[in-house]
């Protein structure tokens, strides 16, 4: 089996995958206490009343196949399923109870997919690089109080729980220090007018400082462990010699020579970790009051917002289930010593 | 081992004993380990010994003002401006002019009861006395009074409640009223005194005023006389019971780990957190491991069409972000300190799962297991008597390496609210902590504590799983 073959089993599994997810979420959610849970929440919810509107959310959700005199011939579970099925291939999440918007639409006009994209972004990215270099030079100085020392930091960052980190972030640096703020996305002030863009640009950053940094806490700890124990092979290997006997000098044997070759796992690695890093995004959203996907869920918790809850745990599992494929994909693709069963 | 020879030759010991005791003391012999011990042994006398180590229930009852830091912070910062918990008590009688005051029976700490005789009338005082230490006053006081008057009586009294204050030479400085009462000469009734009440501030003449009623009365250190005086009417002749005479100082600072915001006990709060953590992460871990080991067991043994249907279930489990499947399913299913040890323990089987499988999938091709098959024995025998002795190992590091994952994971259920919400664990005082900080601020040594808690606890198991790793991990095996 060539490259494609391999290709297309990864897809073929991905989707497999999904269909998992979404039975998963279908079948959590059917078992809501009571028999018709769902219905039950619906009708609750104190927005709905009227019963042309609990009509309406009836055919949405596909509890009810039609309506005689308002009464409801409720639908087959086959067919609830099949509908529940479509909706969530095509993103029809329905209406949010909070806010009666389609959920999409409430995902991004709000700018809470955008809130929480930078902030995993920049987390990311820094936790990438913060963990890269110092996995090097770890790997470099492999023995020396430095090494040791940032081995043994990262261990216990990455120990540490989330919103332990947070609140003891927001206590010193927010609260005692009053360096930065202690939460939301921007000053409630900007509501009535922003200031100029330079302005704007510095106090974002501010508010983006302590979240950041707490995920960046959370996970450069497992690049640069890994970074450090695959550098660390990689630097037993003979082209390093030959490196440093051509002369070149130790920067490029260790981070063009050395960290290329071992790139790959580090970036599995850091793709297999996206799970972990969302689950992380959503205590650290909920500490700093950070307005975005993950800060959602928790306030969906408060209003029995289900509707919100199904979706955002389908997208979750969604981008962990795609960071899975790419990281795949890397593997086959980038590197040729891999063979395919 | 010498050690093995040493014990042989006291045949009284079992063996099992003597095995474990020298397995445990291998275990020790890396410091890690023994640190881990030590820790994990200081929470387990936590969790064990949660009644004797405090006196107070671990919620529910008010034991200081709110937010009282720990006492011990006076050794850093000096005596100013800290103030620990007084309490009023003993009260003894005394007869104003005109009054005979004839016999005084005290019972208990806050009631006293009093024979009294008057003719023409006139005052009767309980008091009670305290040297109040402390620069900083309190952050807030309760109290009260009850009295029973003999039903017979005609006539009305008067009664007042007031705090007297003197200086350290004894010389009388100013008179508190803190409350009134004129009625029948027959009347009982009880009254209590809270230094939040606004009529309290009313009658003191603060109110509005931005200070609190402890920093205008308790301002200075001193003698202060809380004192309640009747003032009887003419002919009176009687019992009189004054009971529930009480006045509690909340100071600003108070046990070891100070108060919360409610005024509860961190430290008692604390010990039994650790109860609770010690409760999930094992009970959530047993479910996981056993699951993990059934599954594992079957998979890898009976292989096949068990095997790829376990193992693609499995890898399809572990690829779902946990925290919000954790989420999602304490939502459904109720927030309840039992279903988050389900729920955990459902979810944490996937990884053990997969080890023991690949474990069996080598153990079965080795030539005892077939010599067992040829020689009869079915496949329950096989798995049990020869399988699972090969991967107990297997166990004990899973069984140690798996509880800090379910203690976080508890504790952060708890702390985005979907935890039990009648138990204060780790998680739910950090949720507390969080949400009263919000308009007073964080308090340090509220967030402190249970986040250490739970760091503290997953690293001793931690240390104590990787060192079992290494000893039964022939890869890991230091040479000596």
């Amino acid at each position: 089996m060539g490259l494609r073959g391999y290709l297309l089993k990864r897809a073929l599994n991905t989707f497999v995958l999904i269909c998992f997810v979404i039975t998963l979420n279908f079948v959590i959610f059917q078992a809501l206490p009571g028999t018709s849970g769902l219905i039950a929440n619906i009708i609750q919810n104190p927005k709905v009343h009227d019963p042309t509107v609990i009509e309406h959310f009836e055919t949405l959700y596909g509890i009810c196949k039609s309506f005689v005199n308002h009464q409801c011939i409720p639908a087959s579970l086959l067919d609830r399923f099949t509908k529940y099925f479509v909706n969530m291939l095509t993103f029809q999440f329905g209406l949010s109870y909070q806010t009666g918007h389609p959920i999409v639409y409430d995902m991004i006009t709000t700018g809470r997919l955008e809130n929480t994209l930078l902030l995993l972004g920049v987390s990311t990215t820094l936790a990438l690089l913060v963990g890269l270099f110092l996995g090097v030079l770890a790997a470099a100085k492999r023995g020396s109080i430095f090494d040791t020392g940032w081995v043994t930091t990262s261990l216990v960052t990455f120990s540490l729980p989330t919103f332990w980190m947070g609140l003891l972030a927001i206590f010193i640096f927010a609260q005692q220090l009053q360096w930065f703020p202690s939460g939301g996305v921007t000053p409630t002030t900007w509501i009535s007018g922003k200031p100029p863009l330079l302005t704007q640009l510095f106090v974002r950053a501010q508010y983006l400082f302590l979240p950041a940094a707490v995920l960046t806490l959370f996970f450069y700890g497992g690049n640069l462990l890994i970074t450090r124990a695959t550098v660390l092979m990689e630097l037993n290997s003979d082209y390093i010699t030959t490196a440093r006997a051509k002369g070149l000098s130790e920067r490029t044997v260790l981070f063009k020579h050395a960290l290329k070759n071992a790139s790959l796992p580090i970036v599995t690695n850091a793709a297999l970790a996206f799970g972990g890093l969302l689950g992380g995004a959503i205590i650290t959203e909920t500490i700093f009051n950070w307005d975005g996907l993950g800060f959602w869920i928790y306030n969906s918790i408060g209003f029995k917002d289900i509707p919100v809850m199904q979706a955002m745990f389908y997208l979750i599992a969604l981008c962990v289930i795609f960071a899975n494929f790419v990281s795949d994909i890397l593997y086959g693709v980038l590197d040729p010593r891999i063979k395919y069963e | 081992m010498n050690e093995d020879k040493g014990t042989a030759r006291t045949p009284r010991v079992p063996f099992i004993l003597v095995r474990s005791w020298n397995f445990i003391r291998q275990v020790l012999s890396n410091k890690l380990a023994l640190v881990g011990a030590v820790m994990l042994f200081v929470f387990v006398f936590m969790a064990a010994a949660a009644p004797i180590l405090t006196p107070y229930p671990p919620q529910g009852q008010v034991v200081s003002g709110p937010l009282a830091a720990p006492v011990w912070v006076k050794y850093f910062r000096g005596d100013a401006g800290l103030s620990e918990n007084v309490n009023f008590a003993n009260p003894t009688a005394s007869a104003g002019t005109g009054v005979t005051l004839n016999s005084q029976t005290p019972n208990g700490a806050d009631s006293v009861k009093m024979l009294v005789t008057t003719a023409s009338g006139g005052p009767v005082a309980v008091k009670e006395s305290v040297n109040y230490p402390y620069t900083g006053s309190p952050l807030r006081f309760i109290g009260g009074v009850g009295m029973t008057l003999p039903g017979t009586s005609t006539g009305n009294i008067t009664a007042l409640l007031f705090v007297d204050r003197y200086d350290s030479n004894n010389q009388f400085l100013k008179r508190y009223d803190l409350w009134t009462f004129s009625g029948p000469a027959n009347s009982t009734f009880r009254e209590g005194i809270d230094s939040y009440n606004q009529e309290l501030l009313a009658i003191l003449g603060i109110s509005g005023a931005g200070t609190s009623a402890p920093d205008f009365i308790f301002s200075a250190p001193g003698q202060y006389v809380y004192t309640f005086e009747i003032t009887l009417p003419a002919g009176f002749n009687g019992n009189i019971l004054v009971q529930n005479f009480e006045l509690q100082l909340f100071g600003n600072t108070f046990g070891n780990l100070g108060t919360d915001a409610g005024g509860q006990d961190i430290f008692t709060q604390f010990v039994y957190g650790a109860r609770l953590s010690l409760y999930v992460g094992l009970f959530a871990t047993f479910i996981g491991i056993g699951l993990g080991l059934v599954i594992g067991l079957m998979a890898g043994y009976l292989g096949k069409f068990v095997d790829e249907v376990l193992m693609r279930f499995t890898d399809m489990m572990l690829v779902i972000p946990t925290l919000p499947l954790l989420i999602v399913l304490s939502f459904i299913l109720g927030p309840s300190i039992n279903t988050v040890v389900l729920i955990l323990g459902f979810l944490g089987w996937m990884g053990f799962a997969r080890l023991v499988r690949s474990q069996v999938l080598s153990l079965r091709e080795r030539p005892f297991i077939e010599a067992a098959k040829a020689s009869g024995a079915g496949t329950s025998y096989i798995l049990t008597k020869h399988v699972f002795p090969n991967i107990i190992a297997l166990l004990y590091v899973n069984l140690a390496l798996s509880v800090p994952a379910a203690i976080v994971s508890e504790a952060a259920l708890s702390f985005l609210g979907l935890g039990d919400q009648s138990l204060i664990t780790w998680g739910k005082m950090l949720e507390l902590a969080r949400s009263a900080g919000t308009t007073t601020g964080l308090t340090w040594w509220w967030i402190i504590p249970p986040g250490l808690g739970i760091a503290l606890l997953s690293l001793s198991f931690i240390l104590i799983g990787y060192s079992l790793d290494e000893l039964f991990n022939p890869r890991l095996r230091r040479r000596r």
